[in-house]
């Protein structure tokens, strides 16, 4: 009887331990403070987010494409296994609205030992510039983050989940995420 | 054998009142996270805050229940409220507020995918959604210059994207038919 009751609690606290350290993993970050100031100086901000619950529901809505061709397949797919799409926007009347200290501080989230810079690109003199971050598990890409920043233009994107570079300008346009960013990604990863 | 009895009654008057809550407790969570909440709470947080009033579209009842039909429950529980030259505070409303406010009276369940705003407080959009067993429920609130519109429904995409893929090869079906007559003529 005993034995029972233990194994039942340590099965009990393997599925807490599981579920916490899955949750830890798979969930989109809490807003970052300077993401509200950015949003208060901005004229114009979109937010998407979306879960792995969300992700499902929007690709259901793709399914009935069924004349798509093979690639925008592997693009529903791809988004099909995604975990998480976090992307936020602004836009600015005034240029140089923000300062190199606040990209610095949205970039700090990603300077852990899970993700490694990948590009790290910038303007001279101002503070713009893109940068992507990669997670990668056992050699495969679970997580990207990219910052762009124009001239009156900052665009954060971050997805969860497994990713395939060569699918990554597909993911553009769909849920928010710019196409732009996600081409630029792509092409400064394939370098 | 008594004293094994004895415990056998205590156990049972703690585990049956604590199954029945089990049981209970998602039938309340989802009673809660109703009607009564989601798009009449919404709607009328917004007629108290902004003094405005919501114009509801006579019938939508039975238009909800053509949608239903014609969709084979692809699309129902249609709600729609249209605030007309909606002034907010007079020169547009506070973005920030404005979604704190949709944010406390949407009610449990709701998950805020889009939201789309401008400092101006012209152009306001927010979209939430739920899980509804085989259905996902939408709640859109849009707000563009002076026209706000509240829109709920519960919608099943893989029913919905049939219905779309059935209507699509009709017209494809329809449209090469059309062609080959005139080829022939």
């Amino acid at each position: 009887m005993k034995r029972i009751e233990v194994w039942t609690s340590v099965l009990a606290l393997g599925i807490v331990a599981g579920a916490v350290s899955a949750l830890g993993q798979d969930a989109l970050p809490a807003p970052s403070p300077i993401e509200k100031t950015l949003a208060e100086r901005a004229t114009h901000v979109t937010e998407v987010t979306l879960d792995k619950n969300m992700l499902a529901f929007a690709s259901k809505f793709m399914d009935g494409d069924k004349d798509g061709d093979k690639e925008d397949k592997a693009v529903k797919e791809m988004i099909r296994n995604l975990k998480g799409v976090y992307v936020r926007e602004y836009e600015f009347d005034k240029e140089n609205s923000y300062t190199g200290a606040e990209l610095e501080g949205l970039r700090k989230y990603f300077e852990s030992s899970d993700w490694s810079p990948m590009v790290h690109e910038r303007t001279k003199g101002v503070a713009q510039g893109t940068d992507v971050f990669v997670k990668l598990v056992n050699g495969q890409m679970q997580g990207l983050f990219v910052l762009d920043a124009e001239a009156r233009e900052l665009s954060l994107v971050l997805i969860l989940g497994p990713i395939d570079i060569d699918k990554l300008s597909g993911l553009g346009g769909n849920f928010g995420i710019p196409k732009d960013a996600m081409k630029k990604a792509q092409k400064e990863a394939g370098k | 054998m008594r004293r094994t009895e004895k415990n056998a009654t205590a156990w049972s008057m703690v585990l049956v009142p604590l199954g029945i809550a089990a049981i209970m407790t998602p039938a309340i969570m989802l009673a809660a996270s109703g009607s009564g909440q989601g798009f009449d709470s919404v709607v009328n947080s917004i007629e108290s805050r902004y003094h405005a009033h919501a114009t509801k579209i006579p019938f939508m009842g039975l238009i909800s229940g053509i949608a239903g039909i014609a969709t084979h429950g692809g699309v129902r529980g249609l709600h729609v409220a249209e605030f007309e030259d909606f002034r907010g505070d007079g020169d547009g409303v506070d973005g920030a507020e404005f979604n704190a406010l949709i944010e406390k009276h949407v009610g449990g369940g709701w998950q805020r995918m889009v939201r789309e705003t401008s400092r101006k407080g012209g152009e306001q959009s927010l979209i939430y959604v739920r899980a509804e067993g085989s259905h996902v429920g939408m709640l859109v609130v849009d707000l563009d210059g002076h026209d706000l519109n509240v829109v709920q429904m519960s919608m099943n995409p893989d029913q919905l994207m049939h219905e779309v893929a059935k209507h699509h090869h009709h017209e494809t079906h329809d449209s090469s038919d059309d062609q080959a007559a005139g080829e022939s003529e």
